[in-house]
């Protein structure tokens, strides 16, 4: 089962605009593939020449060697089915009628559909979970239960290639998982070969193994996501900024687009505010922050720590320590000299320990020299003190030397800028 | 396994699908024989179901009936040489209509279209018009200049509207349909321009344009009938592609169906059946629209059974729609137009208001 797919020189321009400019690939037997790009990449036009709606101007496309446009329609038909984005259902046809439209190319012109077909249609039903709705009309159903039906026919077609054209654009984000799962398990139990124009790249990563990103009509890069989606391919194909990282449950890669507001630059009117690094929870800050153009430092942190990331990607001074070491006097001393130049520090609600006390201890000296100390969430330290009660002890202190308390961030940056705080009048 | 009992709940859901789909069937064909059987009886000249089945039986070969009074010929006349061919003549005319209209529903996928829909009944008229007023006396195979030049008004305006729909290689049917709209608009004005002119034969040309089935001979119906056959035919032969075509062009060519060419041969096969009937007996109206919608309706969009239920309906309400139009003020008679307009319109709304929970093409559930 499966085939292979060979594109080669693929041309083709709507009036005189090319929108396949010499696309090229191999899908190889088998291969579950997300067809990635922007809008007008050629992502859609690429799976119309592929599914013989559109003649390509030059180039070939071959399965399995064999020139597509040889293959009469049944031919083709046995051979590939297609999902499309929707279905219009202004008809009404009964879910089961729908489904066995999938034997189409199996009929023969005066033959009535037999027991095998009937059987095939059943079991295409069963998989995809519409069976319960055989009798219903299509035009009744729900968006999701409409791609299912759609689905089933496409199963029903015993295809060795699945083509999709962006088969959840309409779906509420169960249906989206269960659609795609539905073609992995299809490329996984039949070796069907399945080729997806995805708009959602971080969706697209949960359930394919390969990847091609179209750009300008041409395949800009093709293979495994971490050959694919790269923030150079993401900058050049969508032209936008997006950080690339890992999904912390699944360890997918993940994209996000950093939008507008956040691509502006720091305002270098605004002060400059130091914020202590170290897990997930200074990044809501830092995030909040630098919206509002403050001009940022962070640290301590490891590398691989997400505010080192964050960070990174908006160039933001960082000092960077090995992990699970003590801190060597040469971070001390940049942590210090940061703090210094800092207007005011931030304590952002992290855990702390034995490692990150130091640092604590840090802060704690330069509130001494007068400098706003603001410090997230007093109340919940208690329950991420992994010190035995220093940190909690060390935070209330600095509270008794009119560091500022406060419950949540939102109010951060309007009294960061008005150089306030409650205690500290 | 549970699916052996959904399986064999699913036969049954089947089997009454399969015996309401007869029943409807056996329905029409009653239908039809009823009102051929009453159309034959009723006329503006009374002659009676005994003399109706002698005579009838006397045209039976080696078969003599015995009878004490002699029937008048006239009698024989009446019902040999005109009820009966127009009974027939209508009931391939009505079947031809209903059957086009169901495909260029199902080919354009707009429930509004009509036989008439690409522009066949304008070329027609102004074939028709152009003859009447050109006063041709010309006659090929036993047919007059009118409909000779109805039906090939006909034929040409959808080659035109088909060339000019043409992109390349395919023919999109939104683009089909907006070209039949514009020929037809310039046709219907090229046809009013005539009539405008048209002085004495003004009554003629409108009575052509109500549509009409007076006249009718065994002629024009054996001529009537191989295109009707063949046109019938050339559809039905490709209703499990309408099917698919219902989906949408592209969706029926991943099913593996040849969309242009499947298009090029219903196109073919419903316009000869639109020509041949605006030919012999005039613009009539919605016969075409309303059948196939009732007929969805009541057993579903699968033109497998569409096609043939539209036929026989069709054939079935133009023959009645004629009787009446031949009775309601005999001995004059209306144009039958007139009669299925006013019958046509009021129940398209109807079935329109029935089916307001429905989509377009709604039936079954």
């Amino acid at each position: 089962m499966g085939l292979n797919i060979d594109v080669d020189g693929l041309k083709l321009a709507y009036d005189t605009v090319p929108v396949l400019d010499g696309t090229e690939f191999r899908v190889e037997r088998g291969d579950l593939v997300a067809l990635l790009g922007a809008n007008g990449a050629g992502k859609s036009t690429l799976l119309r020449c592929i599914s013989r709606i559109l003649q390509p101007a030059a180039g070939s496309i071959l399965l399995d060697g064999r020139e597509l446009r040889h293959f009469n329609s049944r031919e083709a038909a046995r051979l590939m089915a297609v999902v499309p984005q929707e279905t219009a259902a202004d008809f009404d046809f009964t879910v089961e009628d729908i489904v066995m439209m999938g034997r189409f190319p199996y009929l023969k012109r005066f033959r009535k559909e037999e027991g095998k077909d009937y059987d095939t249609v059943r079991r295409a039903m069963e998989m995809t979970g519409v069976a319960h709705l055989a009798e219903r009309s299509l035009a009744a159903l729900s968006g999701g239960e409409k791609q299912r039906v759609i689905m089933a026919r496409a199963v029903a077609q015993q295809p060795e290639v699945l083509l999709l054209d962006e088969p959840t654009a309409n779906l509420d984000i169960g249906y989206q998982s269960m659609l795609l799962e539905l073609a992995a398990r299809l490329n996984r139990e039949q070796e069907v070969t399945v080729i997806a124009a995805i708009h959602d790249i971080n969706l697209a990563v949960h359930h394919f193994n390969r990847f091609i990103l179209l750009s300008g009509g041409r395949v800009m890069a093709a293979g495994r996501a971490e050959e694919v989606i790269t923030s150079e391919n993401i900058q050049k194909s969508y032209g936008v900024k997006a950080s690339i990282y890992r999904h912390p449950l699944h360890g997918v890669l993940q994209v996000s687009v950093v939008s507008k507001k956040e691509n502006t630059c720091f305002d270098q009117k605004k002060p400059e505010v130091h914020v202590i690094g170290g897990g997930e929870e200074a990044l809501p800050v830092l995030e909040l922050l630098s919206q509002k153009g403050y001009r940022l430092t962070v640290g301590p942190v490891s590398a691989q720590d997400s505010s080192c990331r964050f960070a990174h990607f908006h160039s933001l001074p960082v000092i960077i320590v090995p992990p699970f070491t003590s801190m060597k006097d040469e971070h001390r001393q940049e942590h210090l000299s940061l703090m210094h130049r800092a207007a005011a520090i931030v304590v952002p609600p992290i855990p702390f320990g034995e490692g990150n006390l130091p640092i604590l201890e840090q802060v704690a000296a330069v509130l001494a020299e007068d400098k706003k100390i603001y410090i997230i969430d007093l109340q919940g330290v208690a329950e991420r003190d992994y010190s035995g009660g220093k940190a909690l002890k060390l935070l209330q202190e600095m509270v008794d030397r009119r560091a500022v308390v406060m419950e949540t961030i939102e109010s951060l940056p309007e009294i960061i800028g008005s150089g306030g705080g409650g205690t500290s009048e | 396994m549970t699916s052996d009992k959904s399986n064999y709940k699913n036969t049954e859901i089947k089997r009454g699908r399969g015996l309401k789909k007869t029943l409807f069937m056996a329905a029409l064909l009653l239908f039809l024989a009823m009102v051929i059987i009453v159309a034959t009886i009723l006329g503006a000249v009374q002659i009676g179901w005994r003399n109706i089945l002698s005579i009838l039986a006397d045209t039976l070969p080696f078969y003599s009936s015995p009878r004490a009074v002699e029937i008048a010929p006239v009698y024989q006349d009446i019902l040999l040489k005109i009820r009966l061919p127009r009974v027939l003549l209508a009931a391939a005319v009505g079947s031809s209509l209903a059957v086009s209209g169901a495909v260029f529903q199902g080919l354009f996928r707009n429930p509004m279209a009509d036989p008439y829909v690409i522009g066949i009944s304008s070329g027609a008229a102004l074939g028709a018009v152009f003859a009447m007023l050109g006063g041709f006396s010309l006659t090929v195979g036993g047919f007059g200049a009118v409909p000779l030049f109805a039906f090939f008004g006909g034929i040409a305006t959808i080659t035109i509207v088909y060339a000019m729909a043409r992109v390349g290689r395919a023919v999109p049917v939104m683009t089909l349909l907006l070209a039949g709209i514009a020929v037809s608009a310039f046709l219907s004005a090229l046809v009013s321009l005539l009539t405008y002119f048209a002085g004495e034969q003004l009554h003629q040309v409108v009575f052509w344009m109500m549509g009409g089935l007076g006249g009718a001979t065994w002629h024009q119906v054996k001529v009537m009938i191989p295109y009707a056959l063949a046109g019938y035919i050339c559809v039905s032969i490709f209703s499990r592609e309408l099917n698919a075509m219902l989906m949408g062009e592209e969706t029926a060519s991943h099913l593996g169906v040849d969309t242009e060419k499947v298009k090029k041969i219903l196109l073919v096969g419903a316009s000869l059946l639109v020509a041949a009937a605006v030919s012999t007996s005039g613009i009539i109206g919605f016969i075409g629209l309303v059948v196939p919608h009732f007929v969805r309706l009541v057993a579903g969009p699968d033109h497998r059974f569409l096609i043939p239920a539209s036929a026989l309906l069709g054939g079935a309400l133009l023959i009645a729609t004629d009787t009446l139009a031949r009775v309601i003020i005999a001995p004059t008679e209306l144009p039958v137009g007139i009669i299925t307009a006013l019958i046509g319109a009021p129940m398209f709304i109807y079935l329109l208001k029935r089916r307001k929970k429905l989509r377009y093409f709604g039936g079954g559930g």
